[in-house]
């Protein structure tokens, strides 16, 4: 491997797991503050209990979203220093507003969220937890504004062999961009409905003591699954017509369009290898549209089995496919990423700067030990990630430890009263 | 103007996350048993996300008002950055994780790891440091030690402000057990020295500012009593002394 594959294996690894992270955040964040809302206008005992318990996965998972966003951000600069020399000053100020907008109160009010439980007044609370969502989604809108304007640059003007912001509404409405939020808001709804689902069902199946707990839990998770099915086509269909001629081709593996773009592309940009890799496309492609035809089914399937209680309680087969499940949306989601990004190559930004150009001047061997010290402290984390969230979601409602008051270690004893 | 809202942000950055960094890297000393340790931490509990948010900030900042410099200073420190980042990634999970299982190794074990990534986290920025006021080889252990020290000091007199007991007085090492008033100053003063530094550093980097900064800086501008809002009712929330152990 060159540097160059190097470079974008790290960053393809880090943007892989944040996003595989972030989906499920984004889709469970939702859920929960539906939950919270439920449990504080009807003071239900259920429902808070589903709110602790659901909101401790959030929180497992949210970290990781974390620790692997925070390595991206600084990632560009330090890998990309190609990209953000050439078009800083356009898509930059997406990642600029991504963070002011979005992740700044976003984290904040989590913070507010996971450590004021008790202290806060049971509105404000509920408050805090939907300003946290919908600061996740803008936050998700902010990052494909950028991801949108290097997969279809628009609104910029070229001055200097460097790019500007030239008309903002324009890249604020970039189809590459709105288009594809909704398709990864409605697919991390299905995504965390298909692991509620999921996790209730195993909780079922086991007969363990939470069957009202899990039965309002898995009909809440199926019952979202079905519209946000819809939605993740709707989108999806719609983003399909906007595909860049290259993707399309590969994917379609049409010998005919691949051999077109790659003339067109030459005649435009000089000689070069303008298509993108054919296997990496079309296998990402084709793993997103047969998963998803499969939840689809298990979706219908699922409605129309909920409403029957015996099911519900009894139908252990359901039960086990349902936990057999929770893997395949995250596969889907992969697969639609690596369809999306791969179908980009060899462009970092669309017709304008290419990969190989947006790296920074580093060494073989900087490029290597970023490399492997990366992925050796994400594979770990990742372990530990996946491992907690199915060790709580296994163990039940009864050990959550989020938003419960834990024990003192040391003994209260008088302390001097701060005074200034 | 630009150079004023990354100066805020970067400064906010230092002083607040400064606290929490310095925490964890008292934490042994603070904190003697894995129940102490835990009471320690949840000190900065409430504080060190809303904390790291000033850095992604900042780092946004570069992004979108100084893409030139953005790309000069992390491309520029390879090594450092790679070092910081992965300090600051251990850090946090280490205090993600270090209470979700109740089993003393686990607990010692990541306790180990949020002290070794606060110290990564101290002696990176003290080598970007050295790397931007152009100190290379062995004299740039002197800066990098003189901030980690800072960070240190900054943890111990925030922790003073904040635990109770043996674990204050174990703090307030530095104000000389002089109470309340004595603490307060003495996290002042640190404080201070850090957002010194940060300026200091700030007048040696090449703040040319991108071409975003005429429409962007409005926006950013417009945003930052609502920032400084949602801080402040974290901060008034969790304005009293720590009471017992808390979520991390």
């Amino acid at each position: 491997m060159d540097t160059v594959d190097l470079a974008r294996l790290q960053f393809a690894l880090t943007a892989g797991a944040h996003f595989s992270f972030v989906a499920l955040t984004l889709g469970l964040a939702t859920l929960v503050a539906v939950i919270q809302t439920r449990a504080t206008i009807g003071r239900s005992a259920v429902h808070l209990r589903m709110v602790r318990f659901w909101g401790q996965l959030y929180v497992i998972n949210y970290a990781m979203g974390i620790v692997t966003g925070l390595v991206m951000e600084f990632q560009l600069g330090l890998a990309w220093r190609g990209l953000t020399d050439f078009a800083g000053n356009a898509f930059g100020s997406a990642l600029a507003l991504e963070t002011v907008v979005a992740f700044f109160v976003e984290s904040t009010f989590l913070g507010l969220w996971i450590f004021g439980w008790d202290r806060l007044n049971r509105w404000a609370h509920l408050a805090l937890i939907w300003v946290v969502v919908l600061t996740a989604y803008a936050s998700a809108y902010w990052v494909l504004v950028a991801n949108g304007f290097m997969q279809n640059p628009v609104g910029y003007r070229r001055e200097g062999g460097v790019l500007h912001v030239a008309d903002v509404a324009a890249m604020l409405t970039n189809p590459a961009a709105t288009v594809a939020f909704g398709h990864v808001l409605s697919a991390s709804f299905l995504l965390a409905a298909f692991v509620m689902a999921g996790v209730s069902a195993y909780h079922l199946a086991r007969r363990t003591a939470e069957r009202e707990f899990f039965r309002k839990s898995l009909r809440l998770g199926l019952g979202v699954s079905l519209p946000a099915t819809f939605l993740t086509a709707t989108f999806g269909g719609i983003g399909f017509g906007l595909l860049q001629p290259g993707k399309a081709a590969a994917f379609n593996a049409d010998p005919a369009r691949i051999a077109q773009v790659q003339a067109e592309m030459t005649a435009l940009h000089g000689p070069g290898d303008y298509v993108p890799p054919q296997g990496w496309v079309s296998a990402g492609g084709i793993t997103m549209l047969a998963v998803f035809g499969l939840l689809f089914y298990l979706s219908i399937a699922g409605v129309l089995l909920m409403l029957f209680r015996r099911a519900v309680y009894g139908f252990r087969l359901w039960h086990w496919t349902l936990v057999a499940t929770i893997p395949l949306p995250f596969i889907a989601m992969m697969g639609g990423w690596i369809f999306r990004e791969m179908g980009r190559q060899p462009w970092a930004v669309y017709g304008l700067l290419t990969t190989a150009e947006a790296m920074s001047p580093m060494t073989e061997g900087q490029a290597r030990f970023s490399l492997i010290a990366f992925t050796a402290v994400f594979a770990v984390l990742v372990v530990i990630n996946y491992w907690l969230l199915a060790r709580t979601a296994r163990r039940g409602p009864g050990e959550v430890s989020l938003g419960g008051a834990p024990r003192p270690t040391v003994p209260e004893r008088p302390d001097p009263a701060l005074t200034f | 103007m630009e150079i004023l809202v990354l100066a805020f942000f970067a400064i906010g950055y230092l002083v607040l996350a400064g606290a929490d960094i310095g925490v964890g890297m008292v934490l042994p000393y603070l904190g003697r048993t894995p129940g102490e340790r835990r009471e320690v931490l949840a000190a900065i509990a409430p504080f060190f996300l809303g904390n790291e948010v000033w850095l992604v900030a900042a780092g946004g900042m570069l992004a979108g008002l100084f893409p030139r410099l953005e790309g000069e200073l992390l491309a520029g420190n390879p090594g450092v950055v790679v070092a910081l980042l992965l300090s600051w990634v251990l850090r946090d999970a280490g205090l993600w994780l270090r209470s979700r299982l109740a089993a003393r190794a686990w607990q010692t074990w990541w306790d180990g790891v949020i002290v070794a990534g606060s110290w990564g986290l101290a002696l990176s920025w003290g080598s970007l440091l050295s790397g931007v006021i152009g100190i290379a080889g062995p004299p740039a252990l002197v800066p990098a030690a003189v901030l980690a020290a800072l960070f240190a000091a900054h943890g111990l007199a925030f922790a003073a402000l904040r635990l109770r007991g043996t674990l204050r007085h174990r703090a307030a090492v530095l104000s000389g057990h002089s109470g309340g008033t004595g603490e307060g100053r003495t996290f002042a003063l640190t404080a201070i020295a850090l957002a010194v530094v940060g300026v200091l550093t700030g007048t040696r980097l090449a703040l040319e500012a991108g071409s975003s900064g005429s429409w962007l800086t409005p926006v950013i501008l417009a945003l930052l009593p609502v920032l400084v809002a949602a801080q402040a009712w974290v901060w008034w929330t969790f304005r009293h002394r720590v009471t017992g152990p808390s979520y991390l």
